[in-house]
């Protein structure tokens, strides 16, 4: 009976089933029959809280990932698969687990820190996501977008030579804002101390966190430049588990970094980028990254402190508030450290929560944001993001995270929050005390 | 959505499906829905400017041609379209959602 649905013959497995051997094996499979069912990883997921569904219940979405394995890689899987839940890979069988693991999870993590008993439930629906790329069924939106970074350098196909436009254009404003007319975005310069590497987003639609980090690196005198052609500091394979892509992505960065002679990279504010970069990159491309990799907080919070820049926080006095993006802050480990910027840059400061590590997901991680067939749902489990920062009052919302800022934008819309959404830099350059206010 | 008896689908984005069906009826029907009450005339310059670019090239211009072309600074197109220019501005004007972190 198996073998009859078992479409094996028309769907090449093979690398699923490695996948499930090599991974499953090492990590998961202590976790196969751990599951005490308390039920915290429900209370602990916005998805989950949103919509409270057994569908939405982190295990259930990992337990889709270890059903797989069990029907593969256990006795009794092979010989009973029904009597112990075990399924096969069938085209069906593959559209729930594509549901649970990509429809129903932005990858956030927050139920794997709330286990009681210390599952790594992320990790597990990740490999989900890992085989489903194996089978070729990741949704269609992300690989096109990846398509789009393995083409052209970057996830909107924006052409060098509009790189190279908008940096002329951004100079301008920016000389006219600061009344400094040395201040400039450098583009391509060899030799520079720093490759900085930007979201398209802020080339194509969202300048302003450009401007602003350009206007911090020149205040602080910096050496820095940025790429016309690979200047993308996201990895939409990332998001896929596709690991090749992700290493070929990571790959043609590193080769402009070389071929600009820069001895350090820097990443605009990015979550999923950072993850990326800073944690993952190594072990894509399996050898070590002689670059320094920083995030732009790190920098700016260096500039400060060592009086690089010199900042005002009673410029900006409205009262702010902070979401930390789950790529960034619960797996990134950056924490501490946008908060000590804002203690310097603004005056009236007041935590959403929970927060830090503890925070919740906006909604529009894992890639979530870019699949349209999800949006109600992403709108709808964004909610709890929404009702924090209502209960904060505040006025402005910052973010270190591009991704984060446009499912933020959407809430603020969907919600009425009436707040402003900004970058970290946005909010320091408005504190530079020597620039005109 | 109905305009003008046709009827209009969208994804669950609110973008076009088919983006050749688009007319200025129906950039104002999306235009009400994102809380714009009466299109402007720079309303329509940066819309019309979007649609043509699109026409032409297959793609949504970068913000700065935006600005260029109509002579509104970026905060202006912000304040013209709260969403923004890829989910305000390319919306209205017809073009299927743009790729990536949007």
């Amino acid at each position: 009976m198996i073998n009859m649905i078992d479409t094996k013959n028309v769907m090449d497995t093979k690398k699923a089933k490695e996948i499930l051997e090599k991974i499953i094996n090492k990590n998961g499979s202590i976790h196969l029959n751990a599951c005490v069912k308390c039920g915290l990883c429900g209370k602990s997921c916005h998805m989950y809280l949103s919509e409270p569904c057994v569908e939405n219940l982190p295990m259930v979405k990992a337990q889709k990932v270890m059903a797989l394995f069990r029907r593969y890689h256990t006795v009794l899987g092979k010989i009973m698969p029904s009597m112990v839940g075990a399924k096969s890979f069938s085209e069906d069988y593959l559209e729930e687990l594509k549901s649970s693991v990509f429809d129903r999870c932005t990858g956030c993590g927050r139920c794997a820190i709330n286990c009681s008993i210390g599952i790594d439930i992320a990790s597990i629906i990740r490999i989900g996501r890992l085989i489903l790329n194996s089978l070729g069924k990741t949704p269609q939106e992300i690989i096109k977008t990846t398509e789009n970074q393995l083409r052209d350098g970057n996830q909107m196909s924006v052409s060098a030579a509009e790189v190279i436009d908008t940096a002329n254009w951004l100079t301008e404003d920016l000389q006219l804002e600061t009344k400094n007319s040395e201040f400039k975005i450098p583009v391509d310069k060899k030799g520079a101390k720093i490759l900085y590497l930007i979201n398209p987003r802020e080339i194509k639609f969202f300048p302003l966190s450009l401007s602003a980090t350009a206007a911090i690196f020149e205040t602080s005198k910096e050496s820095w430049t940025i790429a016309s052609k690979f200047f993308d500091v996201t990895n939409y394979a990332f998001f896929s588990a596709d690991n090749e892509s992700a290493a070929k992505i990571t790959k043609q960065v590193l080769e402009e970094a070389q071929r600009l002679e820069v001895k350090e990279i820097i990443l605009s504010e990015c979550g999923h980028g950072f993850r990326s970069f800073r944690w993952e990159s190594a072990n894509w491309i399996q050898r070590e990254i002689k670059f320094s990799i920083r995030s732009i907080l790190e920098l700016i919070l260096e500039y400060i402190e060592e009086g690089k820049i010199k900042v005002d926080k009673n410029k900006n006095s409205s009262r702010v508030t902070l979401h930390d993006p789950c790529n960034l802050v619960r797996f990134g480990g950056i924490i501490s450290i946008q908060r000590k910027i804002l203690s310097h840059v603004v005056s009236d400061f007041v935590e959403m929560s929970p927060n830090r590590e503890q925070n919740f997901c906006c909604g529009g991680g894992g890639g979530m944001l870019a699949i349209s067939e999800n949006a109600k749902r992403r709108i709808e489990s964004g909610k709890i993001k929404a009702e924090q920062i209502r209960a904060t009052g505040a006025k402005v919302v910052a973010t270190p995270c591009h991704n984060c800022a446009d499912q933020l934008l959407e809430l603020n819309k969907n919600y009425s929050l009436g707040v402003e959404i900004l970058s970290i830099s946005e909010l320091v350059y408005n504190a530079l005390t020597h620039l005109p206010s | 959505m109905k305009v003008n008896e046709k009827s209009i689908d969208f994804d669950k984005d609110g973008f076009m499906l088919d983006p050749n069906l688009w007319d200025e009826v129906i950039a104002s029907a999306i235009a009400k829905e994102e809380g714009i009450g009466d299109m402007t005339a720079e309303h329509w310059k940066v819309v019309n400017f979007i649609r043509n670019y699109w026409k032409e090239n297959n793609i949504a211009p970068a913000v700065r041609l935006v600005c260029q072309e109509s002579g509104l600074g970026v905060r202006q197109i912000y304040k013209l379209f709260t969403s923004g220019p890829a989910r305000g501005a390319c919306r209205i004007a017809g073009l299927p959602k743009p790729d990536g972190c949007v």
